[in-house]
């Protein structure tokens, strides 16, 4: 399987190895913007997006996750 | 014919220095043979200096040919047998070897060092004819007359065998490891592609990729999260200051929102005043990697352009030899004369005078010793050429650095005021300094600013102009640039002064990494992904860390060469017969990862008309000629196209035109400089510059 953003060999979730550990600190970091803002998941992900500090994987991740509509990992929460 | 002394250098100044200094009679003759220059002096007996090119002998394979692995039977060679480009070096071995015929008495004068120990031994070996037995050594840390002449009345009586072994030791397992990985690597890309390209990897150059890697994957995966940081204008007698709230991060927004209604139109109280008195102490001296970082820091020069001045400076007998470790400065190098000739420069005159005053001189040392160099210290000659701005700039930091060392500490006092606003407490911190002591011998390099702040008293009611919540976000860590990383591999104990500085440009060579703050290119990740994945114990920094503790050893005669060299093959051949195996994939993977970078390359930025694009540089497949074109083209979606210079080089340049923001290139034509094209015809710029043309034509 390919990941869904580059390409590359997929390891998780069909994200590559890289993607994927963008993936799982935009999945961490959730719950200190959700207590910090009280802001949807959703919301979140735009709000990164837009941020200019946030790397280049994340923010390739985020947009995806946007587009594709997918829910925040039900298994983590 | 009378026999001579021959003297061996590392490089042709120093030959010409020490040639100088031991003439005692007439003057020094240049001669040249083949166009190899070497100096004859007369003292009680006639000296010929000859001066090497740096290494003249390497390790190479047994067999010839460069399109095999794994390789581990070697041989120590002339540079010109294995290396292309390297035919100066026949004529230069040939010249010393004529030369070492009619000669007596052999002197090895090369640095004191890891490196020149080995280039002094091959030549003595191999050019002269196994003289290494019978030749003397002569140690210096500077090329004064006066070093120069005591280092020659004291010989040592023979070479620092034990120092020899182990650098040759360290050339041969990094031999080994550099030319079994990089053509492992080299050979399965070509393979795969048919194309070829150099891709290397070494025994420090693997962990340190290692090292850029591993902050470029926490850089590009790092999410923001954000805080609040409160402030509080407030007015003392007339002037403003910022406090800062006790708390400095606060993590929820209601909570900052709350504190910042209750501190709204309060005054302040002055609850408690806390006043610290410390000393600072003088730095130390420089070694090799803190005048580096220090130079990185303050005049944003590369390690390796620091290292180069550096060198130029002790060529040229104005500072000590600079390959060092130590941060000591002993006795013996003789304080009093040095700051007595310093004094003789008006700028460090009355610096040098108030030291000289001092009834002992005594510097403050760092922990790092070199059992070959003292710390890096000013001789206090005058030079005896015109310095360019950088020369000057490193030997000024040099002098200051030697002066402040010998100086008093500085006293300096903070003091934080605590002010209490409705029960929320702000800090007003101030920053003086009472005695400078050192500060003034290195004051054009100080980077931290004083805070004043006026009399207060504790009870004193403080008048809060206003109180202001910031919205801030976290930071990535920053991306290591040449001075950080210089340290990351000190720190880590991997490779040595000497060659850190050039293992960081191999892998800008490589275009491993772009740009001064180190980004990791494609290629780069997917270079360190294959030796992680199929060779993880050559990217290990504890092994190769353990490796550099072994070879220090052979030096202090506790390990033997063979040992090391025994272990080194038996990790490598491994690794390398994993390496071959999986030749097609690795090839595969590393072809790829070349296209994507070539194609990396000729990407110059975001195409500033349809926004969604990237501007590359194309090549018509009609007439073969280049031009810029926006990637969005392919898809049908944006038309945009510009014309580009037909010759010389074209290549992005990273950087936005400061007139209109859009992308621009670097030009370089032959025999002309570089020069920084904005291919926007509407650019401001260009209309400017127009203007001006016309009005000329006009006046």
């Amino acid at each position: 399987m390919k990941c869904v953003i580059c390409g590359r060999e997929a390891v998780e979730k069909g994200y590559c190895e890289l993607h994927a550990k963008a993936y799982e600190s935009i999945d961490k970091k959730y719950d200190k913007w959700k207590k910090a803002l009280r802001i949807s998941w959703k919301e979140y992900l735009s709000e990164i997006v837009k941020n200019p500090l946030t790397g280049e994987w994340a923010k390739e991740v985020a947009e995806h996750l946007i587009k594709s509509g997918e829910k925040q990992s039900v298994t983590q929460r | 014919m009378e026999k001579y002394t021959l003297i061996i250098t590392e490089k042709p100044d120093a030959a010409q220095r020490i040639a100088s200094a031991l003439n005692e009679k007439g003057k020094v003759q240049k001669k040249e043979d083949n166009g190899v220059p070497y100096y004859v002096a007369k003292r009680d007996k006639e000296i010929v200096v000859v001066p090497a090119l740096g290494h003249l002998y390497t390790v190479a394979e047994e067999r010839k040919g460069r399109n095999y692995y794994p390789v581990f039977n070697f041989r120590w060679v002339p540079r010109y047998a294995a290396e292309r480009g390297a035919k100066q070096i026949r004529t230069w071995i040939e010249t010393i070897s004529k030369l070492a015929k009619d000669a007596d008495m052999f002197v090895d004068a090369c640095d004191y060092d890891i490196e020149g120990s080995v280039i002094g031994y091959c030549i003595l070996k191999y050019a002269c004819g196994d003289k290494e037995t019978i030749s003397k050594r002569m140690k210096y840390s500077t090329l004064t007359k006066e070093e120069l002449e005591q280092s020659y009345a004291e010989l040592h009586p023979h070479l620092d065998f034990a120092l020899i072994e182990a650098g040759g030791t360290r050339h041969e397992v990094d031999w080994l490891y550099g030319v079994n990985l990089s053509r492992a690597l080299t050979i399965s890309a070509r393979n795969w592609s048919g194309r070829y390209a150099t891709l290397s990897t070494g025994r420090v150059q693997g962990p340190t990729l290692k090292f850029l890697v591993s902050r470029e994957k926490s850089i590009r995966s790092f999410v923001p999260t954000p805080y609040w940081e409160i402030k509080a204008e407030v007015e003392i007698n007339g002037s403003v200051f910022e406090a800062e709230y006790e708390k400095q991060k606060i993590e929820i927004k209601t909570e900052a929102d709350t504190i910042l209604n209750a501190c709204k139109r309060k005054n302040g109280q002055v609850e408690k005043i806390d006043v610290k008195r410390f000393n600072q102490n003088p730095p130390v001296p420089f070694d090799l990697g803190t005048l580096q970082s220090e130079a990185y820091g303050l005049f944003g020069y590369t390690p390796r352009r620091t290292s180069y001045i550096a060198q130029r400076l002790y060529l040229d007998a104005l500072i000590s030899y600079p390959r060092t470790s130590s941060q000591k400065l002993p006795p013996e190098i003789n304080y009093k004369a040095i700051l007595k000739k310093l004094s003789r420069f008006p700028k460090y005159r009355k610096l040098a005078k108030e030291l000289l005053r001092k009834p002992e001189l005594k510097p403050r040392e760092g922990k790092k010793k070199d059992p070959a160099h003292p710390a890096i210290y000013p001789t206090g000659k005058l030079p005896e050429r015109d310095l360019d701005d950088s020369e000057k700039k490193v030997l000024d930091l040099v002098v200051r650095r030697f002066m402040a060392v010998f100086s008093e500490p500085a006293t300096k006092q903070t003091m934080k005021v605590c002010i209490n606003v409705n029960e929320h407490h702000f800090y007003l911190r101030g920053r003086q300094t009472l005695k400078e002591g050192w500060l003034r011998f290195y004051r054009p390099y100080l980077r931290s600013e004083e805070t004043l702040l006026p009399p207060i008293e504790e009870g004193q009611t403080i008048e809060v102009k206003k109180v202001i919540s910031e919205n801030k976000f976290t930071k990535p860590p920053p991306r290591y640039n040449p001075g950080s990383l210089l340290k990351k591999m000190e720190d880590t104990e991997i490779g040595t002064k000497a060659t850190r500085a050039n293992i960081m440009q191999t892998l800008y060579d490589r275009k491993y990494v772009r740009e001064e703050r180190m980004i990791v290119t494609n290629l780069g990740f997917e270079v360190l992904e294959v030796l992680e994945k199929y060779c993880p114990p050559v990217v290990s920094i504890r092994l190769t860390s353990e490796l550099e503790e072994r070879m220090d050893k052979i030096q202090a005669k506790r390990e033997k060469r063979e040992n090391v060299l025994v272990d080194t093959v038996e990790i490598l051949k491994p690794v390398v017969q994993e390496l071959k195996e999986k030749e097609k994939i690795i090839g595969k993977q590393l072809s790829d990862a070349i296209k994507r970078a070539r194609l990396e390359e000729r990407i110059i930025g975001t195409c500033p008309v349809c926004g969604t694009g990237k501007l590359m540089i194309l090549y018509s497949r009609k007439t073969g000629k280049r031009f810029i074109g926006c990637t969005n083209y392919f898809k049908g979606k944006c038309e945009t196209s510009f014309p580009l210079p037909q010759k010389g080089s074209v290549t992005p340049l990273g950087k936005n035109c400061r007139g209109c923001g859009w992308p621009t290139v670097q030009v370089r034509m032959k025999g002309r400089r570089p020069w920084m094209l904005c291919f926007n015809p509407d650019c401001p710029l260009k209309k400017e510059r127009r203007k001006r043309i016309e009005m000329r034509n006009m006046r």
